[in-house]
C-alpha cells in the first residue's frame, strides 16, 4: 500500500509500505522527522504519535483503551484524529492513507 | 585518544561482578558480537544463560515480549516463583500487564510534563554546581553526579530535602547490591538468605518501605495528593489496585532506577570531557541543535543498565543456536552500545551523533524507560551549566567502577578544575 505523510515543514513524503508492517515502522524505515517509536510498537512511550486525516479517520479505527491513555502522554497537542501510529497496520484497504506529522 | 580502553582479553567471566569493576568488557563483547552472537555462558551459581550481544538481535528480540518475558525476573540471578512473586515490579511483567501499571504513571513522566522541571533543574544544578566548584579538586561522582538525581528524585517523591541523603544512600544498597562500597549485604558473598522475598534481596528494601508507607500516611494526614505515588495507588480501569507488597516494590524501583541511572550518566559525561578536552569547547559553542543530541550521545556512552534479562516461553532458534523454553537470555544493552555496525567510532563520544539509535533505555521493547524524559533533561541541564563555568577539567587520579555486572557507573571520578 501507499502512505503519504504530511511533514511539519509543509512537505510531503510517500512511501510504499507491505502489508502488516506498522505505520511507525515504516515511518522509521522512511525517516520521516518526529516519528520515533522508542518502544519498538509496544504501546509504552507515544513517540510515534501521528494526526489521521480526517478522510480516513473511518478506515483506520479508533485508538482501544491503552492506546487511548497513551495518547495523552504524546508530546504534541492531542485532537479528535490522533493515533500512535504503531497501531496502524499497513493493508489494502487502507491503500493512499494520509498521516499528518505533528509538531512538537 | 578514545576515553579509556578495554583491558580484558576478549574472554571475560561475565558472571563475575570483579569483572565490571575494570568496566564492561568490551573487548569479549566485540568477540562474541564477531563469532558467537548467541553465546552460552555456565553460571556457577544457578542456571546458565544466553547472552545477545549485537544491536539488531536486540532489537528484535527486545520487541517479541511473548517470546522473551519480563515476567520471570530481570537479572541473571534465579528467582523462585515465590520470590519472583514478592519482589516483583511492573518491570517484572508483560503487556498487557505491564501496561496496566504503566498508564497510571506514564503521564507523569511524559515529556511535556517532565518539561515543567527545567527551571527547578537548573537552580539544583547551580546549587550543587556552587559547592562543587569551590574546590579545585573533587570527585565528581560524589559531589556532581550523585547529587542531582537524588535531589530531583526528592521534589517528585515530595520527600523532605532532610531525608534525601537517607533515601539515596538506602536506593544505592538496593541496586548496587553487589559492591561492598554500598552495601553491607553484598549479594553474592551472602550466608543466609533472610532477605529473599524483599525487594532486590536486599534489606534495605524493608527500611524503605516503611519510610513509603509513613510518608504515604503523612500526605493523606495533610490532604496532599499530589506526585506519582498517589498515581500509582489508584484504581485501573476495571477497578484493581496495588497491594500493597506491589507500592512497596514500586517505591523501591523509583527511588533505585531515579536515582543512580542518571548518576551514572552524568558521570560518564564528565570522565568523557577529561579524556575528550574538544567536548568542553563543543558544549559550550552548542547550540539548541546540539543539546538536542548530546543526552543521549552521553547516555549512549554510559549506559548504566548493562544488561536485562528475559526468559523464553518457547523454543527458539538464532544465529544456529537452539533456545529453550525456560532458558534465560541476555540483552546487553552495553555491547550494543559500542556495535560499529551501528555506531561509527563507538569509543569516542561524538555529541552531534545523529541518528543515535543506542538502547541504553531499552528502547524497541515495552519496558523502555518510563524516566527517560527525565534523565535527558536532567543531562542536558546538569552539563549546560557546568560547560558554563570551566575552563578545563582534567583527571586528578584513576577513576573506580562499580562492583557489578548489572549496573555500569563510575563510583569515584576524581577531577582537577580550572574555572573560567
Amino acid at each position: 500500500m501507499k502512505v503519504t505523510w504530511k511533514l511539519p515543514d509543509g512537505t510531503e513524503k510517500s512511501a510504499d509500505v507491505a502489508n502488516g508492517t506498522s505505520m511507525m515502522q515504516a515511518a522509521v524505515d522512511n525517516n520521516i522527522p518526529n516519528v520515533i517509536g522508542e518502544c519498538g510498537g509496544c504501546l509504552s512511550c507515544a513517540t510515534c504519535h501521528v494526526y489521521v486525516d480526517d478522510a480516513w479517520v473511518a478506515r483506520t479505527g479508533a485508538a482501544d483503551d491503552f492506546e487511548d491513555a497513551m495518547l495523552d502522554v504524546a508530546e504534541a497537542e492531542r485532537r479528535d484524529t490522533s493515533r500512535l501510529s504503531c497501531q496502524i497496520e499497513a493493508s489494502d484497504a487502507l491503500d493512499g492513507l494520509v498521516l499528518i506529522v505533528p509538531q512538537p | 585518544m578514545t576515553v579509556w580502553t578495554p583491558t580484558d582479553d576478549g574472554f571475560a567471566d561475565l558472571t563475575s561482578h570483579d569483572t565490571f569493576a575494570q568496566g564492561a568488557p568490551h573487548n569479549t563483547f566485540a568477540r562474541l558480537r564477531r563469532e558467537d552472537p548467541v553465546s552460552w555462558t555456565d553460571y556457577d551459581q544457578g542456571q546458565g544463560f544466553w547472552s545477545i550481544t549485537r544491536h539488531q538481535d536486540i532489537t528484535e528480540m527486545n520487541r517479541n515480549f511473548a517470546v522473551f518475558s519480563s515476567a520471570r525476573g530481570i537479572r541473571m540471578e534465579d528467582q523462585t516463583y515465590e520470590e519472583y512473586l514478592a519482589r516483583r515490579t511492573f518491570q517484572e511483567t508483560d503487556p498487557p500487564e505491564h501496561m496496566k501499571t504503566r498508564i497510571k504513571v506514564a503521564k507523569a513522566f511524559s515529556k511535556p510534563v517532565v518539561a515543567g522541571f527545567e527551571q527547578d533543574l537548573r537552580d539544583l544544578s547551580n546549587q550543587i554546581l556552587d559547592a562543587a566548584l569551590s574546590n579545585t579538586t573533587f570527585d565528581a561522582t560524589k559531589d556532581i553526579a550523585r547529587q542531582l538525581p537524588m535531589l530531583m528524585l526528592g521534589r517528585i517523591l515530595g520527600t523532605p530535602e532532610k531525608d534525601l541523603p537517607w533515601l539515596v544512600e538506602k536506593g544505592d544498597a538496593l541496586i548496587a547490591n553487589t559492591d561492598p562500597d554500598f552495601t553491607d549485604h553484598v549479594l553474592d558473598q551472602m550466608t543466609t538468605d533472610e532477605f529473599r522475598m524483599m525487594p532486590f534481596n536486599s534489606p534495605a528494601g524493608a527500611e524503605l518501605y516503611a519510610y513509603a508507607k509513613e510518608l504515604m500516611a503523612h500526605k493523606n494526614a495533610t490532604g496532599d495528593t499530589d506526585g506519582v505515588l498517589h498515581l500509582i495507588l489508584q484504581p485501573d480501569k476495571d477497578g484493581n489496585t496495588i497491594s500493597e507488597e506491589e507500592f512497596r516494590n514500586f517505591f523501591c524501583l523509583l527511588v533505585a532506577a531515579g536515582n543512580d541511572t542518571t548518576r551514572y550518566s552524568i558521570a560518564a559525561g564528565i570522565q568523557a570531557m577529561c579524556h575528550q578536552p574538544e567536548l568542553l569547547s563543543q558544549m559550550q559553542q552548542g547550540g539548541d541543535d546540539l543539546w538536542e543530541l548530546a543526552p543521549d550521545e552521553i547516555i549512549r556512552w554510559a549506559t548504566p543498565a548493562l544488561y536485562f534479562r528475559r526468559t523464553l516461553t518457547q523454543d527458539f532458534e538464532a544465529h544456529g543456536k537452539q533456545m529453550k523454553e525456560g532458558d534465560k537470555v541476555l540483552f546487553w544493552w552495553s555491547s550494543a552500545n559500542r556495535d560499529d555496525t551501528v555506531f561509527d567510532d563507538p569509543f569516542r563520544v561524538n555529541l552531534m551523533r545523529s541518528p543515535n539509535k543506542h538502547m541504553s533505555f531499552g528502547q524497541s521493547g515495552p519496558h523502555v524507560c518510563l524516566g527517560m524524559w527525565l534523565a535527558r533533561l536532567e543531562v542536558r541541564v546538569l552539563f549546560q551549566e557546568l560547560c558554563k563555568r570551566l575552563k578545563k577539567i582534567e583527571p586528578d587520579g584513576k577513576h573506580k567502577f562499580l562492583r557489578s555486572n548489572f549496573v555500569g557507573g563510575i563510583k569515584e571520578l576524581p577531577v582537577r578544575v580550572t574555572l573560567q
